[in-house]
């Protein structure tokens, strides 16, 4: 067999014009979601065969822009121009060709082999618009190979294309971008300064993109360039220039730079794009109109989420009792049978308890929620809906220093604090991140959810478990204008594309579920069972017994809880609805109603509700904000939710007598 | 010193219409007689604000300066203050403002250099200020087109990369509800800017239309 050649391509463009499913397309399920060196952007990798290739495929962060306000932007561009993929793929939606175009000015100002994929030009149709892909093509001087991703249309031709670049069979002769001439003039000078006095550098950047970078004002490449001996000199040259660009033109030169880029931009769209037909929108049209109505926007969010956690409820419930059968009845017996054979009791004890009842403990009770969860997640995310969740819920929002996308956050949490806190990095700075990231693990997630229906929806009432869910909202409100207040910084306003509603395709659904569900179980899992393991280990011990004894002060005295909640408590951390189930072990009735008083079980739902967030979250929390801050955010969930219980003891004692 | 209105409109009008100012035209577009104009104009310049080159009116330094700080006092109108009973106390608690830089600076957190852009704006603002509003203002269907968002470097860097330059048309498609979000369509997409990002923005609204 010959040997096959290796090469790198990588996907670039803006959010939401169709890079992932793209991606998916190419690599199928062979793919590998993890996280850029050092960085909280998810870096997307597959393997593609083709003609003798083997393809690696880098999925880069979506952006509108390759400037240096967010991670994702340096992430992409320091990829592009420092690993220098072999090619690039500029996925770009034809309905929306000129603030896509602005990108592609920028991965050419990048110097980079770029190919694009003209993508959904089935939706660009619908909206009456038809684009020349040979003129843009000749345009730019780049192949342009139009595409529908979600049904594959075209890929095979864009493959085709990228192979033919590789082989030398297709030569590119991008477009040089020009700005105006008082403009052009002095980059000129800049980038001769820059090729003399800053060799190294220049050998990493493409030079001329330094001095555009350099008047576009960019913190990292301007901290980069002083970084040298010489590059005092230069961006002192380089801030002269700017100023004399700023005198002609009125406007900050970042600002002017910008706007040649889109005049650009405009100019080839509105040569080479058609309006052909009026648009046939209408079903999206209305859907939008309602979806984002200033009064009927809101019933219907309700409608959407309270549907979604029916669905969630329902199918989960299902889903549990038929695993829990399955691991009950015959994979955890059948195991335990084969180990007796060969291991000594003590030991088969430690590893069924422990370890397999991790397992199915995560298997049972966590998976079940968690994957409807996602299937309804991504049907939200592709369909456009999200979008208007966070129009909508802007407002309330910036009451606690976050804008509308937090709320998709705090959404995401009811379902699972995990992803949610994945989901946090939509918001664009680190402070807004933790901010968002610290509010979300309030929120009660399902498991949560079990609890409080289980214990007080179902023994006192669902009034009082509604009352249960707005006192923890008012704390998400509180503590995030508490946070928000204390945190150093300015708040960051809302600016948010709102795509076009479009059908879900499912293939892609089942797809981004199977790859979160991956996630969700590299980063849970392990900590389950190892706790699980632990958590065992002390009971076998019989050191549970001595930490319970421990904690009696704080349980029983100061929550007012029965000494047998405590155990239950600390379980909790491994899976938050394990307490009621191992409350009903200890109490060894399945009828709370019998060992806990109504209060001790507001009480209870309450501090389970609060205190820090499940042992997988902790570690989501670790991965997005490092130790420190997942430490710090455990330790004030776990001293609110006691200052909480312990109040909310003494009130209710004292108001129902 | 405060100017009256009818004074300032004038003042306005010879600067928008650059250096062309033709007592005919300026009647026409106060919906004043000529009459009326000449003791206008008569107090202008008796007050220095305005000179006669030929046939053209055109504003002296003094005049330059006094609509300057009238656009400055209009757009931190439109910009700096909520409407209504709140917006009244806040003004009242501010009383005059007699340092408009340290006040630009200090209230609304622009940096020297935003400053200076905002400056340079607001003289560069073609045609009268009024006809300038912030996009926050506008209606659902209304169409305006930037002339410049006032805030620091990144929030205007930002509107930039997505499509918001100076020039571009804007076309308010909703807004949400207690000073939500705003969505507008700009550049073949839509935008959906927070009621704080929007209230930066400012955009001329097209003529021949309210």
């Amino acid at each position: 067999m010959e040997t096959k050649r290796r090469i790198t391509i990588a996907l670039a463009g803006n959010a939401n014009v169709g890079k992932s499913v793209i991606f998916n397309q190419l690599t199928g399920l062979d793919q590998v979601i993890g996280n850029w060196p050092g960085k909280t952007v998810e870096r997307a990798e597959g393997t593609l065969h083709y003609h003798g290739y083997s393809i690696r495929i880098l999925d880069l962060p979506g952006t509108y822009s390759l400037s240096a306000f967010s991670i994702e932007e340096i992430v992409a561009r320091d990829y592009i121009a420092i690993e220098r993929p072999d090619v690039i793929v500029n996925v770009v939606d034809a309905s929306a060709l000129e603030r896509n175009l602005y990108f592609t000015i920028q991965l050419l100002e990048l110097e980079a082999p770029v190919v694009m994929a003209l993508n959904q030009v089935d939706f660009a149709a619908k909206k009456g618009i038809r684009v020349d892909n040979e003129k843009l093509s000749k345009a730019l001087g780049i192949p342009v190979a139009p595409t529908v991703a979600i049904t594959g249309i075209g890929i095979d031709e864009l493959l085709s294309t990228i192979v033919k670049i590789l082989e030398g069979k297709t030569e590119l002769t991008p477009l040089k971008i020009r700005y105006g001439k008082e403009i052009e003039d002095r980059l000129e000078k800049l980038e001769l300064k820059i090729r003399e006095k800053l060799p190294e550098l220049s050998a990493k950047y493409p030079a001329r993109w330094i001095a555009v970078k350099l008047l576009d004002k960019d913190e990292d490449i301007t901290a980069k360039v002083e970084g040298y001996q010489n590059g005092a000199e230069i961006s002192a040259l380089a801030n002269a220039i700017a100023k004399e660009i700023e005198r002609i033109h009125g406007e900050p030169s970042p600002i002017v730079i910008a706007s040649e880029r889109y005049s650009i931009a405009s100019g080839m769209a509105e040569d080479v794009a058609r309006i052909e037909a009026p648009p046939r929108l209408h079903l999206e049209e209305r859907l939008d109109s309602i979806t984002a109505h200033k009064i009927l926007g809101y019933p219907i969010l309700a409608l959407v989420m309270t549907a979604m956690f029916a669905t969630i409820f329902i199918v989960g419930d299902i889903l549990v009792r038929t695993l829990e059968n399955l691991f009950k009845n015959i994979l955890i017996p059948a195991t335990l049978y084969l180990l007796s054979t060969v291991l000594p009791s003590a030991l088969v004890d430690l590893i069924s308890k422990g370890f397999l009842s991790g397992i199915a403990a995560g298997v049972t009770i966590a998976l079940p929620y968690i994957v409807p969860f996602y299937v309804i997640l991504s049907i939200l995310e592709d369909s456009g809906y999200l979008p208007r969740v966070a129009f909508l819920l802007d407002n309330p929002m910036h009451k606690i220093g976050l804008h509308g996308k937090a709320s998709i956050c705090l959404l995401l949490g009811y379902g699972c604090n995990v992803p949610a806190c994945t989901g946090c990095r939509i918001m664009e700075t680190q402070r807004e991140r933790l901010l968002a990231g610290f509010v979300t693990v309030l929120i009660p997630c399902a498991a949560r959810t079990v609890v409080i229906l289980g214990l007080v929806g179902r023994y006192i009432g669902i009034p009082a478990a509604l009352g249960l869910y707005a006192f923890d909202l008012l704390l998400v409100f509180t503590l995030g204008r508490v946070g928000f207040k204390a945190l150093p910084g300015e708040p960051v306003g809302l600016i948010m594309e709102m795509p076009p509603y479009k059908m879900p395709s499912m293939k892609t659904v089942a797809r981004k579920t199977w790859a979160r569900t991956k996630d969700f179980v590299y980063i849970a899992f392990p900590l389950i069972i190892a706790g699980s393991v632990v958590l065992e280990a002390l009971a076998v011990t019989g050191l549970i017994w001595s930490i319970a004894d421990l904690m009696n002060p704080l349980i029983v005295g100061w929550l007012g809880l029965p000494s047998i909640a405590g155990i239950p408590i600390i379980f909790g951390i491994l899976r938050k609805e394990l307490t009621l189930i191992l409350l009903a072990d200890l109490a060894g009735t399945l009828n709370f109603s019998q060992v806990l008083t109504p209060v001790q079980m507001i009480v209870f739902s309450l501090v389970t509700m609060i205190y820090v967030p499940c042992i997988a979250t902790i570690a989501a929390l670790i991965r997005e904000f490092k130790w420190k801050k997942a430490l710090a955010i455990s330790i004030i969930d776990i001293l609110l939710a006691l200052v909480i219980g312990g109040v909310a003891f003494r009130l209710l004692t004292y108001i129902l007598g | 010193m405060s100017i009256e209105p009818q004074l300032l409109e004038l003042l306005e009008l010879i600067k928008a219409q650059n250096k062309l100012a033709r007592p005919g035209g300026l009647a026409l577009e106060l919906g004043c007689s000529l009459d009326d104009l000449g003791k206008l104009l008569e107090k202008a310049s008796k007050e220095g604000l305005v000179e006669r080159m030929a046939d053209t009116w055109r504003l002296t330094d003094k005049g330059r300066i006094e609509v300057q700080r009238h656009r400055e006092r209009y757009i931190h109108e439109k910009y700096g203050h909520k409407p209504g009973f709140l917006g009244q106390i806040t003004r009242f608690v501010e009383g005059s403002i007699q340092d408009w830089r340290g006040h630009w600076r200090r209230r609304h957190g622009l940096d020297e250099n935003s400053l200076r852009g905002f400056y340079k704006n607001i003289q560069d603002l073609e045609g009268r200020v009024e006809e300038t509003s912030s996009l926050a203002d506008l209606h659902p269907g209304e169409r305006g087109i930037v002339a410049f968002a006032l805030g620091g470097y990144g929030l205007i860097r930002r509107l930039a990369d997505m499509g918001l330059t100076p020039g571009t048309e804007v076309t308010v498609i909703r807004n949400a509800p207690f000073r939500g979000p705003i969505e507008v369509a700009v550049r073949g997409v839509s935008l959906a800017l927070g009621y704080g990002v929007a209230s930066k923005v400012f955009v001329k609204r097209p003529k021949g239309t309210d």
